[in-house]
């Protein structure tokens, strides 16, 4: 929740911004406006996003899970103009398409909050290895947004497995790996025109083993001592820089690496932090008191279910695979209920792929972790459960107002599927995004990466 | 004198070990996938004596000293067998020292037995047995500037000390990219190593007047090649591109007797024809549809499916990413080989009994006389919301426990245990 209020106070003071600008201008006050300058020119890199074209679209007799967990046995779903306009049991209206379900499952678009797709694209040569800046354990001055290739053929097929949004990070060899962004899963060009509108930003940070091993021998951190006092010294710079930047005046020197924790300490950027162990999170959340910052996510957080109480009490979400565990020391302690102890607790819990295989069936992931969940006892409903897919997603890249539930008003990111998506026989068989449809098994409409030009005919 | 009193007590013990009479099972009233010409069978009821399948009926009678599995109408099945893993080979795959997959500064290559390097007690064994797979197949991995990876085996997951059930088994080789680079960076190279390893091995043991006479063994691995090479054994080559595929076929044109397993098999459905031809058996991965090297750009969802139609020996391994640490998702794969188009009993005998077969186990099948190893399933054993609630492997019941459930159990948020956590 507290995501969302966040993203309601930041829009609402982009908007507080905006109006302002607007009162100087009819003021004609240049002096003011110069310092505006910045602000004219529109954010860097801002999303050139706009949803392809979409009809009046009925989808009728569908078995609907809505997201916010409830199931609607028959119902219908109205998209107008890329929005969700009506969903209930008795809908009714005029549409120019009117889809008959059959009684099919329809549910919220996928939200994959932990994606490599685009900065560790396929095919993986190392001319492809864009997603870690492995040059200095703290580099919160780049973008994982500049380092994603649009053609990665993984978006394709992530799509086909009901991904309409997705989180791409950096990588985890750094305590500040610098920031994410988040990405309409749609066909295009360059980068900006994925980028999610008006969706914060958000920066990757790292924990355990990871940055010791990578700098260990490059200076440093070498152990999780120098992990947390490498956090610290970091903080305590950007403390510094946030006074000076809120003082303003001639003196004031942008720093981008400190810009990006700025952003941080003032609420506008979210922190999805890498972190496998119990013991690990705990810290980094004190951490995150003593410098008065929120971590929104910890990602892989294969010990979450350790310590769910004290998750929830921080209001801090994890991302977690179903059954991922083993490979690393800090991954040993992975069981296969971790995604529903951690719900159970009353905790935001949710599935994530890292993966550009796993990111094409994680209604799979879900299914498994949530068998699992109930035969040890919780009773959890596929409606509540299928919150781990889209809409804790949502509310952890504060989106949730935008999308990852099928409400009136949010844009209409909507799956429907061959079969019950609790099993491994379904497949989508419709993905639309905004309304759009952009993946249809029935006409065989499908995207295709530049890449894949020339293979395969 | 203690010597030899402890040998007396071994004797003693295993004396008793093998003269203990098995334990006998009734199971009744089962969906039974019996991977033979029966198919599968409802309602059917089991008898196991001295841990061999001894009849299979409906409404049969429990023999009095036997003990009761009920499957009320629940999946039975024989246990899976994954084709493809490391299972036991490390700890941390992360952590050098726990991880004996591959010894790049090793002086041998083929004659390194991965049994050797098994450890029954790794705790992956239990995690891995406790969702269904009572076998697998352990491969070494290629290192340093050898393409062979060494001598693969086949163990049961009882997790017991003698659970090797055959030591040598196959030979890997790696070709394709991985390959390239070590054989000294290009495809022509690695092909040259290989053809002059099987020289070695088929000219073993004239050829060595001194240890290293081989062109490109030693005689202690050509040794170890002997077998493969005639075909004794299978030769498993990790490969993936089409034309590398082909240039294995016209390998075997050369060298006739080999028993060739291509692992990986990405772009196999280019060449699924010329496979089925050469009588060329594939391992493939059913998730593994993205051009993830310029080894596999023509990967596709349903390469499997393609197979099966051209008439190719296949098998369905998860050994993609993680899986090769994480064989439980070997169901999950065979199901999405199913959800794209493979048929149900195709995919199953995927995991089971064709496996059973290339490697020479016993199981796979469940039929009188053959070995009770069998799983009884909470559903559909493809469905990633099933898991097993029983298992025998040769007849003994096998434990579902294992850490991961131990750690599930102390953390479980509907437990009434209020001790703090390391009493429970």
């Amino acid at each position: 929740m507290i995501k969302t209020l966040r993203m309601t106070r930041l829009t609402s003071k982009l908007l507080v911004g905006a109006t302002s600008l607007a009162l100087l201008a009819a003021c004609g006050d240049k002096t003011e406006t110069k310092t505006e300058d910045m602000s004219d020119k529109g954010p860097a890199f801002a999303s050139t996003y706009s949803p392809q074209p979409s009809e009046t679209t009925l989808i009728t007799n569908a078995r609907i899970i809505d997201g916010t967990g409830q199931e609607i046995a028959e119902g219908s779903v109205l998209i107008t103009d890329g929005k969700i306009t009506a969903i209930g049991a008795d809908i009714s209206g005029d549409a120019a398409l009117t889809i008959d379900a059959g009684g099919k499952y329809v549910t919220p678009g996928i939200i994959d909050i932990h994606s490599h797709l685009g900065n560790y694209p396929t095919p993986s040569v190392s001319a492809h290895g864009d997603g870690n800046e492995v040059t200095s354990p703290v580099t919160s001055e780049v973008y994982a947004e500049h380092g994603v290739w649009p053609q990665d053929p993984g978006f394709d097929e992530a799509l086909q497995g009901g991904v309409t949004t997705l989180h791409i990070l950096p990588g985890s060899a750094n305590l500040f790996g610098g920031r994410g962004v988040t990405l309409r899963n749609i066909s295009a060009r360059t980068v900006q025109e994925m980028k999610f509108p008006d969706a914060p930003y958000t920066l990757k940070m790292a924990c355990g083993e990871n940055p010791k091993r990578v700098y260990g021998n490059k200076g440093g951190p070498g152990s999780r001592m120098g992990n947390v006092a490498g956090y610290r010294k970091n903080w305590i710079k950007a403390q510094d820089y946030k006074k000076k930047r809120d003082k303003g005046g001639d003196g004031f020197k942008r720093d981008l690496q400190l810009e990006t924790l700025a952003d941080v300490l003032d609420g506008k950027i979210l922190i999805q932090m890498h972190c496998y162990r119990a013991d690990e999170m705990v810290q980094i959340l004190d951490i995150a008191k003593e410098f008065d910052y929120k971590v929104t996510t910890f990602h892989h957080a294969v010990e979450s279910y350790k310590i769910a109480d004290i998750l929830k009490e921080n209001d801090t979400c994890s991302a977690m695979w179903a059954d991922w565990y083993g490979f690393k020391m800090e991954s040993y302690d992975g069981i296969l209920e971790n995604v529903p102890f951690v719900h159970a607790a009353g905790a935001c819990a949710m599935i994530h792929s890292d993966d550009e295989k796993g990111i094409q069936r994680l209604n799979q992931e879900v299914a498994k972790t949530w068998a699992h969940g109930n035969r040890a006892g919780l009773n959890i409903s596929k409606a509540e459960a299928w919150k781990w897919l889209s809409t804790n997603p949502a509310k952890a890249l504060g989106i949730l107002d935008e999308t990852g539930t099928l409400e009136v008003g949010k844009r209409a990111d909507v799956v429907m599927w061959s079969a019950d998506p609790f099993t491994t026989y379904a497949r989508p068989e419709k993905v639309f995004l905004d309304g759009a449809l952009l993946f249809d098994t029935e006409s065989g409409l499908k995207p295709k990466s530049d890449f894949r030009l020339g293979y395969g005919e | 004198m203690t010597l030899i009193k402890s040998f007396t007590a071994a004797l003693l013990l295993s004396t008793i070990t093998s003269t203990a009479i098995a334990q006998d099972y009734f199971i009744s009233d089962a969906k039974l996938v019996t991977n033979t010409s029966q198919g599968t069978v409802e309602k059917a009821d089991v008898i196991i004596r001295n841990g061999q399948i001894a009849q299979i009926g409906t409404d049969l009678v429990a023999p009095a000293n036997a003990e009761m599995i009920k499957a009320d109408g629940r999946w039975v099945t024989p246990g899976l067998i994954a084709p493809y893993s490391r299972l036991g080979l490390m700890d941390i795959g992360g952590e050098d020292v726990t991880n004996d997959t591959s010894s790049g500064d090793s002086k041998t290559s083929v004659s390194e037995l991965a049994s050797d390097s098994y450890n029954p007690k790794s705790v992956f064994i239990a995690n891995t047995r406790r969702l269904g797979v009572t076998h697998a197949v352990i491969s070494p991995s290629a290192a340093g500037d050898s393409i062979f990876g060494g001598t693969g085996a086949v163990v049961n997951l009882t997790g017991e000390y003698d659970s090797v059930e055959k030591s040598a088994s196959f030979v890997f080789v790696q070709l394709g990219e991985g390959g390239t680079r070590r054989a000294g960076g290009s495809r022509a190279a690695a092909l040259q190593q290989l053809r002059a390893a099987l020289d070695d091995a088929g000219a073993y043991p004239s050829r060595f007047k001194g240890p290293e006479d081989g062109d490109a063994l030693s005689r202690q691995d050509a040794s170890a090649l002997f077998k493969a090479a005639r075909g004794q054994m299978p030769l498993m080559i990790a490969a993936n591109r089409g034309i590398d595929m082909l240039n294995i076929i016209k390998l075997k044109k050369d060298y006739s007797s080999l028993d060739i397993i291509i692992l990986g098999a990405a772009e196999g459905w280019k060449v699924a024809d010329e496979l089925a031809a050469a009588n060329i058996k594939v391992m493939v991965d059913p998730h593994d549809n993205l051009p993830s090297s310029f080894d596999s750009v023509e990967a596709r969802l349903d390469n499997v499916v393609l197979l099966d139609k051209a008439g190719v020996d296949y098998v369905i391994t998860n050994a993609s990413a993680l899986g090769i640490q994480r064989p439980a998702t070997l169901a999950q794969h065979a199901g999405n080989a199913v959800g794209n188009g493979l048929e149900w009993d195709k995919a199953f005998a995927a995991i089971t009994l064709t496996p059973a077969k290339w490697f020479g186990l016993k199981g796979g099948s469940i039929a009188k006389g053959s070995a009770a190893t069998l799983v009884v399933w909470d559903g559909d054993p493809l469905d990633v919301t099933s898991a097993p609630t029983d298992m025998l492997i040769d007849g003994e019941r096998q434990s579902l426990k294992s850490r991961q459930t131990a750690l599930r159990d102390r953390y479980n948020p509907t437990t009434d245990d209020t001790r703090p956590h390391k009493y429970r």
